[in-house]
């Protein structure tokens, strides 16, 4: 029994650092500029097919064509930013978070339908970064999902390193606690907000490239892991990094054990999402911030 | 006498000329019939069937059309998206009411088909199902619905057959949660009741992504599954096969692997899964590729040659559904709605999937207009890339080409 708890424990581990890596982009923009980003999944998509591209057309290596998805979303999520999103920096909008929510949402509803007709209806999978599969007792891990856990953790280690090492990681902090206070010092908030949505977008970008291979690109890849990183970045508080990472660890963790535990067999994979509701509930009855959350944030 | 002038010369030819392309000028000019389409072209649905469906339907048009049309008139599709839900079903459904469709055909989902079906009730227009294989949609007994693709309890009974020839105790099914999975699975589960082979149901949503943990609790069961049987349309299939393979789950000597719905049709299943899906079983909706008829082949060269890709069985039914209410219409020399019905009851035609004709019997209840005959048979691939029409036939016997009921992989 405590292998096979073992088992599903480090199998949510694999997924959920990837979870927390499509959370952690999330997060990072929720927290500068204060919106949620509804078209997150479609970026999350758009990464994947990205370096799909990029291997199939330009014979990019799969791991470098990672880059390649987070560069090219990246820039996407920086011209998205200028484009649509600058509205809400001045008074022109009145009820900015609705604004958000719309542009967001068309982004979503955009990004995903121009797929369908500029990649296909029929599903792609990019080649595996590696052949093969490591065995571990009874459990058997694809070096697919060894390479796509081992690159989300050290994206994620190098995604704290830069907030907080980094002069420009410390500016986004800065501006995520106070825009007045990080004018006040100098930090240009406008173009810390293009940072902020572009690296975001190349987070959730660089995720579909690493998940590629798992579990097949498709226009709507990005619809369920979107549900799932908004849970994780409500359960790990809104605004926080080490939280969201936190939190997706814990959702795949506890959606692995509630599908391997769960009593009625029969239902537990269709309540695998129900599980991290679940969490999220308990967590926010426990903590109404979240694991690692701050006070209530808006838009200023 | 007046003599004959130039201009009248020119407009004698012009009549001349004009008489002898009449027949064809006649179908191009005159008011089109218009069916009514509906099926999933945008996500939630399965976009990717809904898309092959409309690719062979306007094939199918094109092809009347080249050829005059029906009753002299040129047939025109009003292409509806349902996007796979039953609320946009209704809606398409209600809009081409307004339309005044002769007919209406498509659909992929049966739950979607369920409540289109509802709404053509209401109106009294003919709908023939594509690719809805729901036992409900003909056990409802409207006269107005008739299916050219199996029913649930035609496919399933023979897999039920199958499964117990082949000696299977054990049978771990994944279901998708809809009309088709649900009632897919009840068929299954009544069969292997009767022959004393265990059933484990689970039940799947098809946005699902993960399922590892489910295959890991499934390959922790005592006695462990001797098949695993993905009851899944949706392109989450091609997750369940490769997660089942590389858990070492399935297809491995001890537990054979099967996908049920279609997506192992597609050639998508080896960019996919690979050599995973090697080994794989599935059922198949189209004729063995020895019992090809002119139609069909020629269908399927024109498919590849505009499409770059082969066609399903599901794009031969669609195919097929233009062929049928083009018949019926020309057999009721009539749009009139009650008129096609009547038509369609006493049709026999011959398209790429063999002659349909529908059922009258309420014998069983799912029967009625229902084409009983609609080919189906399991396949199991043998080797990486193969095509659907190239994999050993395993069942029915009588269409099997190989003498075993299924191949266990050897390493």
């Amino acid at each position: 029994m405590f292998e096979y708890f073992l088992l599903q424990v480090l199998n949510g581990l694999v997924t959920g650092l990837i979870y927390a890596l499509i959370a952690a982009g999330l997060t990072i923009i929720f927290s500068v500029l204060k919106i949620v980003n509804f078209g997150h999944g479609a970026l999350y998509m758009l990464g994947g097919y990205a370096g799909y591209y990029a291997i199939q057309l330009l014979g990019v290596p799969p791991i470098p064509a990672v880059f390649v998805a987070m560069a090219l979303t990246f820039v996407v999520g920086v011209i998205f930013e200028r484009v649509m999103l600058t509205p809400l920096y001045s008074q022109k909008v009145d009820r900015k978070d609705e604004y958000a929510i719309i542009v967001t949402f068309a982004l979503f509803m955009v990004l995903e339908n121009a797929a369908i007709v500029a990649f296909g209806p029929f599903n792609k999978r990019p080649p595996s970064f590696a052949e093969g599969a490591v065995h571990i007792g009874l459990l058997t891990v694809t070096y697919d999902r060894l390479v796509a856990a081992g690159f989300a953790a050290l994206l994620l280690i190098g995604l704290s390193l830069f907030m907080q090492r980094t002069s420009v990681g410390q500016a986004l902090d800065a501006v995520s606690q106070s825009r007045d206070a990080a004018a006040i010092i100098g930090i240009d908030a406008k173009r810390m907000f293009a940072v902020a949505f572009g690296l975001g977008a190349a987070l959730a970008g660089g995720a579909g490239a690493l998940i590629a291979p798992i579990f097949s690109l498709s226009p709507t890849m990005g619809d369920l892991p979107s549900v799932q990183a908004y849970v994780i970045v409500v359960l790990g508080g809104m605004g926080s990094v080490p939280g969201s990472i936190i939190g997706g660890i814990l959702l795949g963790i506890v959606e692995g054990l509630g599908v391997g535990f769960y009593p009625d067999a029969n239902r537990a994979l269709a309540y695998s999402n129900a599980f991290g509701a679940l969490l999220l509930i308990i967590t926010l009855l426990v903590r109404p911030t979240g694991l690692f959350g701050r006070a209530h944030l808006r838009m200023e | 006498m007046r003599p004959i002038k130039r201009s009248h010369v020119l407009a004698g030819g012009a009549g001349l000329l004009a008489g002898a392309v009449v027949p064809r000028t006649f179908a191009l000019a005159a008011e089109p019939i218009v069916l009514g389409w509906v099926g999933p072209l945008s996500p939630p649905g399965s976009y990717a069937a809904g898309q092959e469906m409309k690719w062979a339907a306007q094939l199918a048009i094109d092809e009347v059309n080249a050829k005059g049309g029906v009753l002299g008139r040129p047939l025109k599709v009003l292409y509806e998206d349902t996007k796979g839900t039953p609320d946009q079903g209704t809606a398409a459904m209600q809009l081409l009411a307004t339309q005044k469709v002769a007919a209406v055909f498509g659909e992929f989902h049966s739950s979607v088909a369920l409540a289109e079906s509802q709404v053509a009730h209401k109106y009294g227009i003919p709908f023939l199902g594509t690719d809805v294989w729901t036992d409900k949609l003909t056990a409802q007994g409207f006269p107005e619905f008739f299916r050219v693709c199996p029913s649930n309890s035609l496919i399933y009974t023979m897999v039920g057959k199958w499964a117990t020839a082949a000696g299977f105790k054990n049978a771990a099914i994944m279901q998708e949660a809809t009309d088709y999975g649900q009632g897919a699975v009840q068929v299954l589960s009544d069969i292997f009741k009767q022959h004393d082979i265990k059933t484990n149901v689970i039940t799947v949503e098809l946005s699902q992504q993960e399922v590892t943990p489910e295959i890991l609790r499934l390959m922790n069961t005592s006695p462990r599954p001797d098949i695993f049987m993905a009851i899944v349309s949706g392109a989450s299939a091609y997750n369940i096969v490769r997660e089942a393979c590389n858990s070492n789950f399935a297809p491995t000597a001890q537990t054979a692997l099967y996908n049920g719905g279609g997506p192992a049709l597609e050639k998508e299943l080896w960019e996919n899964d690979g050599k995973c899906a090697v080994n794989l079983i599935c059922e198949n909706v189209a004729l063995p590729k020895t019992k090809l008829n002119s139609i069909a082949k020629r269908f399927v060269a024109t498919f590849q040659k505009q499409f770059k890709r082969p066609p399903t069985g599901t794009a031969m039914e669609s195919y097929d559904c233009v062929g049928v209410l083009s018949a019926a219409i020309a057999q009721a020399k009539s749009t009139d709605h009650k008129a096609i019905i009547s038509a369609m009851e006493r049709l026999k035609y011959t398209g790429s999937r063999g002659t349909y004709a529908f059922s009258t019997s309420h014998e069983p209840a799912w029967a009625f207009h229902q084409f009983m005959t609609a080919p189906v048979m399991l396949i199991q691939y043998d080797k990486l890339n193969q095509s659907p029409d190239d994999a050993p036939i395993l069942y029915p016997r009588d269409w099997a080409t190989v003498d075993y009921l299924f191949a266990k992989p050897t390493a």
